[in-house]
C-alpha cells in the first residue's frame, strides 16, 4: 500500500453560515417572544392590580415603610400633612390612608409607594414656592395612588426582570441588549402614567383651590432647570417638562 | 445605558478584529498544512510496513489554545435557547485542532509518519460560560513520530 498525500479541498467540520445574518434571525426571535409575553403579562399585571386586596398591599408597603419610619417631624413635614389632607379631604374615591414622608435629600423628587407612602425629598421642598405647588406635586402622587400606578409599576419591574433572568439567564451581554429594548416599552407605558397622574392633580386643585395655576408655574421651574433635550426623555420614566406642561395647558383648556 | 454600549463595543470589536484573526489563521493553517502533507498522522497503534528498518522513534506533542470573543459568545448563547448547530464555535475547535496537529508534526518534520496520533480538547478557564467571563479551547496532539531507512 503507497500513502499518496491529497489535500482537502473543503471543510466539513465547519458549518459555513452568515454570522451577522444568524445574529438577527436569532436576535430578532428572542426579542419578539420577550416583547409579546411582556405585553401579554403587562395587561394580566393591569388586570390583577386592581383587584388586589389592601391586605396585600399592606404587606407589600412594610418594607418601605421600615426605611422611612425615623423620618423626623419639623414645620415642613407638618405642611406636607396639611396640605396632603386637604387633598385627600376632595379625592373622588379613597383608598385606606395616605401618609407623607419627607426624607433629606438633594435629588427634586417625589415618590408613591405601596400602602399609600409619599416621600417627598426635601430638594423638591426647596424649589416649591407657594401651597399651590406643593399641592400640584402631593396631587399628582395621589394621582398614581388612584391609578394604582405604584402597583403597576412593581409588578411590571418584576415581569421585566423575571422574564430577562428566564431566557437569557445569568449572561450579562445578551441581559444587556434585550433589557434596552423591553426598557423602551417599559418607560413609553410610564410617560403615559405620569401624565394621567397630572392630569389627576389638576382634578384636585381644582376641587380645593377653584385654580390650578400652581400645575403650571412648578412645571415651569422644573423645565428652566432641565438640560437634557427631548430625545434623552426617550429612555425616561417621565416626559419631558415642556410635554407636560402641553398636556396640563389641553386639560384647563378641556374644563 | 453606558453598559449596553460597552457591550455593543465589545460584541462589535469581536466581530471585526475576530473575523479578521481567523481568516488570517486559516490561511497559515491551509498553507502549513500543504508543507506538512508528506508526513502522515494516523491512529494505528503499528508499523503498516512490517519490513521496515526504524531507526528514530519518538512521542510528539503539540498543543494550542484559542479563545472566543464576544460576538461568538453572544452567538452561542442565542442559539442555547433556540437549540441547533452552534456554529460560531466550529471554527474555533476546528482551529485548534488543526494547528495542534501542525505544531505536532513541526516538531519532527523528517519522520516518515506519525503513529498513534491522539486529539483531546478541554477548556481552559471554567468562566467560560459564566456572567461576562470569556473562555478559550485547548487543543492538544501527540502521537508516535517514526523514521525509517528508505
Amino acid at each position: 500500500m503507497k500513502y499518496v498525500p491529497k489535500e482537502l479541498k473543503t471543510n466539513i467540520n465547519v458549518t459555513k453560515t452568515s454570522p451577522p445574518k444568524e445574529l438577527f434571525i436569532l436576535l430578532g426571535g428572542v426579542l419578539a417572544f420577550l416583547i409579546i409575553g411582556y405585553v401579554v403579562l403587562g395587561f394580566a399585571v393591569d388586570f390583577v392590580v386592581p383587584r388586589l386586596p389592601s391586605s396585600v398591599e399592606q404587606t407589600l408597603s412594610r418594607p418601605f415603610e421600615r426605611n422611612f419610619a425615623d423620618a423626623k417631624e419639623n414645620k415642613k413635614s407638618e405642611q406636607l400633612e396639611k396640605v396632603l389632607q386637604k387633598l385627600v379631604d376632595v379625592m373622588p374615591e379613597k383608598r385606606g390612608t395616605y401618609k407623607v414622608y419627607l426624607v433629606e435629600h438633594k435629588q427634586v423628587n417625589a415618590m408613591a409607594l405601596p400602602g399609600g407612602n409619599i416621600v417627598v425629598f426635601s430638594g423638591l421642598m426647596d424649589e416649591v414656592g407657594s401651597e399651590q405647588e406643593l399641592a400640584f406635586v402631593l396631587g399628582h402622587e395621589l394621582g398614581h395612588f388612584a391609578n394604582r400606578d405604584h402597583l403597576k409599576g412593581l409588578g411590571r419591574g418584576l415581569l421585566l426582570y423575571s422574564l430577562l433572568s428566564l431566557l437569557v439567564g445569568p449572561d450579562s451581554s445578551l441581559a444587556e441588549i434585550m433589557g434596552g429594548t423591553l426598557v423602551g416599552i417599559q418607560m413609553k407605558y410610564s410617560q403615559r402614567q405620569e401624565i394621567a397622574a397630572d392630569t389627576y392633580a389638576l382634578d384636585l386643585l381644582d376641587r380645593q383651590y377653584e385654580q390650578v395655576s400652581g400645575a403650571i408655574e412648578f412645571m415651569e421651574k422644573l423645565s428652566i432647570k432641565e438640560k437634557k433635550g427631548h430625545f434623552a426623555y426617550y429612555f425616561s420614566t417621565h416626559p419631558h417638562p415642556e410635554t407636560r406642561i402641553t398636556n396640563i395647558k389641553n386639560e384647563i383648556r378641556k374644563r | 445605558m453606558e453598559q449596553l454600549i460597552v457591550v455593543i463595543v465589545l460584541v462589535g470589536l469581536g466581530y471585526f478584529v475576530g473575523s479578521i484573526a481567523e481568516k488570517r489563521h486559516y490561511r497559515s493553517i491551509v498553507s502549513r498544512e500543504a508543507q506538512l502533507l508528506h508526513i502522515p498522522a494516523v491512529t494505528v497503534k503499528n508499523m503498516i510496513e512490517q519490513d521496515a528498518d526504524i531507526i528514530d522513534a519518538r512521542m510528539i506533542q503539540g498543543s494550542a489554545v484559542i479563545s472566543i470573543d464576544h460576538f461568538k459568545r453572544l452567538l452561542a448563547s442565542l442559539r442555547n435557547i433556540f437549540g441547533g448547530k452552534v456554529a460560531a464555535y466550529e471554527s474555533l475547535v476546528d482551529r485548534a485542532r488543526r494547528e495542534a496537529v501542525l505544531r505536532m508534526k513541526e516538531k519532527a518534520p523528517n519522520a516518515d509518519i506519525v503513529l498513534n496520533t491522539r486529539i483531546e480538547t478541554s477548556t481552559i478557564g471554567r468562566s467560560a460560560n459564566s456572567r461576562g467571563g470569556i473562555g478559550s479551547i485547548e487543543a492538544i496532539a501527540y502521537g508516535t513520530a517514526v523514521s525509517y531507512r528508505k
